[in-house]
């Protein structure tokens, strides 16, 4: 199997769902849930497979447009791998909880999630940047859909508000992209859109700077970063449970990752002098987050901005750009993809049984189904950081890692994590603790509800306790994406200061 | 700069027009007579009193066959100017004309068969009937 | 005129005899089928017959024509979307109780205009196809005389598409007046050595481009476009957003390109502003439109607006990728209006968004397919449009033009929220039963066939742009 059966996997996948739902949703489902298995089976398959001489463990490479030199490219390393099982993950788990819940045009509706995950995959795996962009729009618009079609009642505000966001953005790093492939092209005489040779293009500092800044907006908008999260609390709230658990485990990783692999080894000096403002806006992210997050009444607006609160840690982690903060950002991403991922779908259970996402009306929660509040306990735990779960791994990585760098504002970043505490466990009082309100009675979680929420527990508590095997096929790429085609002087400065 | 007043005639001849219309019609407007009879508005027909309304109905048919008549007698324009060269043009002119004259007859064809030529249509050119127009009312105005 | 003359023009003379022959068999037989047959058979054989004529030992048809490959793809081009317009205007038509064949003669007459404006290097055959492909259009656009739209429609393309004519003819006559020529060519060499800044020059060509921007619509030039799309019938509505302005387009890129008058800082500056102009406006009018015809409309402002961004940036990618993007474009939007025609019913064109609330549900197909035509227009992945809007950003940043790159960044994204309206409706859900008869048009099995082709071969060019723009890549243009 070669990396594009890959993505074309669930990219058949979801055609074959949408042909067949018309005449069994069962086998749609099934479709879907086989072609994200045997996914994921091949992916954790590469685990510790050996990369080749120039660090990647598989690679291909076929010439696509050859008049501007694209190629359809793609390249697994550890990196890519990680993302990649967590999407397939992720994707399984949303497929299993949408099983009772999508009764409406089943058939769409699975080929618009696969769609999504194909185009997340292919974003994971291209080292074309043309192509690398082509993946990316085209994760937009199933997601569009998903939100616009299955979405609660304000869908199509929400909608649109994502797609206007994704797109303007995109087309900010389409102009990055090519202006970048011309200004290669200027100097080596040779027009590619290869990863691997572009990374050795050096710029002039400003075309460098205005090149980076589309690079860099587009991702923060994805990750979202804080003057451009205002898409992500309405697309979250409206989305149905499965598009929540896609958009907040894997949509927003595409930005962290874009981040690590793309604005900082190709754009090294630009990013240097960015950097100081990055981690601020990270830093307000984390602050501003956690704000919001409390002063919501909407549970999934709620979680949404917890993602925000997050996600700062994330730019924090990139722009510091030592060994210790990217181990964490990848920690932090995954483990974020599992928890985050795990609220949204005990706030679709809850919306289920009660059909609304008011935390005024919730309350009492705990007599009325333990098994739900006990992970609901968990998972709230996990999201303000607990130690043993992966979300403490990832956060105190980071926040060491970027302590070096940037030492006051790491001091504000980790007064974020008290305000995680509060928000989190808000969550708990609110919801699960008090006197029941109106609602006298709710089913406890049922077998694949409470299959889907340990799956979900085991991984993060396994990345709490035992992150070695992770860190271990990050490590690699994570230091080819360190070591700059040509050394600058501050790179070298950040190898003395590493132990 | 230069260059605009190379071009003085240019704006003479712009100025003249204005001059020329200007001129006009101020000069209609002080020298013509003005004043209101009873006779001032009716049609002037070489001294003869009209009689009826000068709003009268004509058929379409007229304009048609005015139209027509343009049509075909402006090509023998261009098969004057053919008749003029004839000797220059010599036989890939003459076969141009044919071709000209054969677009022509297909239009006659065309016109005749559409029944443009009958002043009234007798038998409908293809299966359905269209209301004739000499016998349709005007339509009411609105 | 030898015979390898005859042997290039053969496109041209083809469509004429299909125009006469339509003429003749509707003297003896009205039948609709009938006209639409001969004139899908004169346009398949022009067609054909354009191989035949690139192996013409010809170089020009002096003064008025030249013969080089651009021309023969852009007469392609056009024939094979005339093509389309005809089979969508027959199940169109069908509809209607009227004198339907005549539609055709008027449709083949226009197109011998069009394709002559792809060879034409003379002023003579600038102005003669213009007007030949105008006032056909006239008549095609007020053609279901039924509706007052459409009257007013066609009255008001008349007055202003003759003031303009006339605005391009003394515009023509200026630059004759100084240079003594009205052969491209000669005028390219002769600019050489005049200023551009001779008053005569200087307003010859303005005005001239008044004319042509009218025919291209961009902005300010632009008013006349909504009224006249929302009233003609769909497949006509389709025939002038897309043959008419290739046909202007590629006489247009001929034009400037052979003096390299898209260069000279002034007419640069110009065309920067008008394409900025365009973009602008024809995106944030679009915003306000609930009539899907008008919508498309100032879209096609917006999107005359993108293609001139490549115009301008000129260079060796500029010119292929305004073709690339044209030729995507049209498909596209032909693909759009033939849904629409496929949809309206025989009172009106189903033409407001409401209209296509919850198609997606009653009519899986024909969703599917407008949406993948609206995407295109987009520019999103997968379809064509994607790769047309990558063509005009790289030759853009080829030339550097960042701020005209970055303005039609920042304008598609205008663009989406329009398009995605249309898109929405479709896939909401009805709670009520559409009242609209959901009867399928005359024909439309084929008429089907040819929406699916066209969509087909944009998501084909959107996967392998490169299988039409080797070709576009080995178009030469014969000075």
């Amino acid at each position: 199997m070669t990396l594009a059966t890959l993505i074309a996997l669930p990219f058949a996948g979801g055609l074959l769902c949408w042909l067949t739902a018309r005449y069994s949703v069962a086998a749609c489902r099934w479709i879907a849930l086989l072609a994200l298995g045997i996914g994921l089976a091949w992916t954790l398959a590469y685990w510790n497979h050996g990369s080749g001489p120039d660090g990647w463990i598989l690679e291909e490479k076929i010439s696509w447009i050859p008049s501007l030199g694209i190629h359809f490219q793609l390249s697994l390393d550890g990196l890519s791998l990680l993302l990649i099982a967590l999407t397939f993950f992720l994707g399984l788990l949303s497929v299993l909880i949408s099983w009772h819940s999508i009764h409406e045009r089943v058939g769409f509706f699975h080929f618009n999630l696969l769609w999504i995950l194909a185009g997340t995959v292919g974003v994971f795996l291209a080292t074309d940047l043309f192509l690398f962009f082509f993946f990316w729009e085209m994760m937009v618009l199933p997601m569009f859909l998903l939100i616009g079609i299955w979405g609660h009642a304000n869908r199509n505000y929400a909608a649109v508000k994502f797609f206007l966001f994704t797109q303007a953005s995109g087309l900010l790093l389409l102009v990055a992209i090519v202006g970048l492939a011309f200004a290669h092209q200027q100097q080596t005489g040779q027009l590619t859109f290869d990863y691997n040779q572009l990374l050795g293009s050096q710029l002039q500092p400003l075309a460098e700077f205005w090149l980076m800044l589309g690079f860099f907006i587009a991702f923060a908008v994805k990750l979202p970063a804080f003057p451009f999260h205002t898409w992500l609390a309405d697309a979250h709230s409206e989305a149905p449970t499965a598009g929540s658990v896609i958009l907040a485990g894997i949509l927003l990783k595409t930005g962290g990752y874009g981040l690590l692999r793309f604005v900082l080894p190709l754009f090294p000096d630009a990013s240097e002098t960015i950097a100081p403002y990055a981690v601020l806006m990270g830093v307000i992210g984390i602050l501003y987050g956690a704000l919001l997050a409390f002063a919501q009444t909407d549970l999934k607006r709620l979680i949404a901005y917890t993602s925000v609160s997050h996600m700062g840690f994330i730019l924090l982690g990139v722009f510091a750009w030592n060994e210790v903060s990217q181990q964490g950002t990848v920690i932090q991403m995954i483990a974020h993809g599992l928890s985050t991922g795990a609220l949204f779908i005990l706030a679709g259970f809850i919306y289920e049984r009660i059909h609304t996402r008011d935390l005024d009306q919730m309350g009492g929660f705990r007599t009325l189904a333990p098994r739900l509040a006990a992970f609901a306990l968990f998972f709230a735990m996990a999201s303000l950081g607990l130690p043993g779960t992966g979300n403490f791994i990832g956060e105190f990585l980071i926040l060491l890692g970027t302590f070096r760098e940037h030492m006051v504002l790491t001091t504000l970043a980790a007064t974020g994590l008290v305000a995680a505490a509060v928000y989190s466990l808000w969550i708990v009082q609110k919801v699960f603790h008090g006197k029941p309100g109106k609602t006298q009675s709710l089913p406890d979680l049922n077998r694949m509800e409470t299959l889907i929420l340990t799956l979900l527990l085991l991984g993060l508590v396994g990345l709490g306790l035992y992150p070695r095997p992770v860190l271990d096929v990050a490590a690699g790429p994570l230091e080819a994406l360190r070591t700059p085609v040509y050394v600058t002087a501050v790179e070298t400065a950040l190898k003395e200061d590493a132990p | 700069m230069n260059a605009a007043i190379e071009y003085w005639p240019f704006g003479v001849y712009v100025g003249a027009v204005v001059v020329v219309i200007a001129g006009k019609l101020l000069a209609s407007h002080f020298l013509g007579e003005r004043h209101r009879e009873r006779v001032t508005g009716e049609a002037y027909e070489s001294g003869i009193l009209p009689t009826g309304t000068g709003r009268l109905r004509f058929s379409i048919k007229f304009f048609l066959i005015a139209i027509l008549f343009v049509i075909f007698d402006l090509e023998l324009v261009f098969i004057f100017a053919w008749a003029v060269a004839i000797h220059e043009l010599g036989w890939p002119g003459f076969w141009g004309l044919m071709v000209f004259m054969g677009i022509l007859t297909v239009g006659l064809i065309y016109e005749w068969r559409m029944g443009s030529l009958d002043w009234i249509p007798r038998r409908p050119a293809n299966k359905r009937s269209r209301p004739s127009t000499l016998s349709s009312k005007p339509e009411p105005t609105r | 005129m030898n015979p390898a003359d005859l042997q290039a023009l053969l496109p041209i003379l083809i469509v004429a005899g299909g125009a006469l022959l339509v003429m003749l068999v509707l003297s003896f037989k009205r039948s609709q089928t009938l006209s639409s047959l001969l004139t899908l058979l004169s346009l398949a054989a022009a067609l054909a017959s354009i191989p035949m004529a690139m192996s013409a030992d010809a170089d020009r048809i002096a003064p008025l024509l030249v013969i080089d490959s651009f021309g023969f793809f852009y007469q392609g081009l056009m024939l094979i979307l005339t093509m389309v317009v005809t089979i969508f205007a027959h199940s169109y038509l069908e509809k209607f109780r009227m004198e339907r064949g005549e539609f055709y003669i008027l449709l083949l007459l226009s197109l011998v205009g069009a394709i002559a404006l792809a060879q034409a290097s003379h002023f003579v055959s600038l102005f003669l196809g213009i007007e030949l492909l105008s006032v056909s259009l006239y008549i095609m656009v007020g053609y279901i005389f039924t509706r007052a739209k459409a009257i007013e429609a066609a009255v008001k393309y008349l007055f202003l598409a003759a003031v303009t004519s006339a605005f391009l003819l003394f515009g023509m006559a200026l630059i004759y007046a100084r240079l003594g020529s009205m052969d491209f060519i000669t005028i390219a060499h002769l600019l050489r050595e005049h200023p551009l800044d001779d008053p005569y020059l200087l307003a010859g060509s303005v005005l001239m481009f008044v004319g042509i921007g009218f025919k291209l619509s961009v902005v300010p030039f632009h008013q006349w476009t909504p009224d006249i799309y929302q009233g003609a019938p769909a497949p006509v509505t389709g025939y002038l957003a897309t043959v008419s302005k290739i046909a202007v387009m590629a006489v247009t890129l001929r034009f400037f390109y052979s003096m390299d008058l898209h260069q000279q800082p002034g007419i640069a500056a110009a065309l920067t502003l008008i394409a900025a102009a365009s973009m602008l406006v024809g995106n944030l009018l679009a915003l306000f439109q609930d009539n899907v015809k008008r919508l498309l409309a100032y879209s096609s402002i917006a999107h005359i607006g993108y293609i001139l961004v490549a115009f301008i940036a000129g260079g060796e990618r500029g010119p292929e990728a305004v073709t690339f993007y044209l030729s995507i474009y049209s498909l596209a939007l032909l693909a759009a209006f033939g849904v629409i025609a496929y949809l309206s019913p025989s009172d009106r064109d189903s033409d407001t968004i409401d209209h296509y609330r919850g198609l997606f549900w009653s009519r899986p197909w024909i969703a599917v397919a407008f949406s993948i035509a609206l995407f295109s227009l987009i520019g999103l992945p997968l379809t064509a449009g994607f790769m047309g809007k990558l063509f005009l950003v790289s030759a853009g940043i080829q030339a550097e033009e960042w701020l005209l790159v970055i303005w039609l960044a920042a304008n598609s994204a205008i663009g989406l929220y329009y398009y995605l309206r249309i898109v929405i409706a479709m896939y909401q859900t009805s709670d009520d039963p559409q009242s609209e008869d959901s009867t399928a048009p005359p024909f439309a099995l084929i008429i089907g066939t040819v929406i699916g082709l066209l969509v087909l071969s944009i998501v084909w060019f959107g996967l392998h742009p490169e299988s039409l723009n080797l070709w576009i890549r080995a178009l030469s243009t014969q000075p």
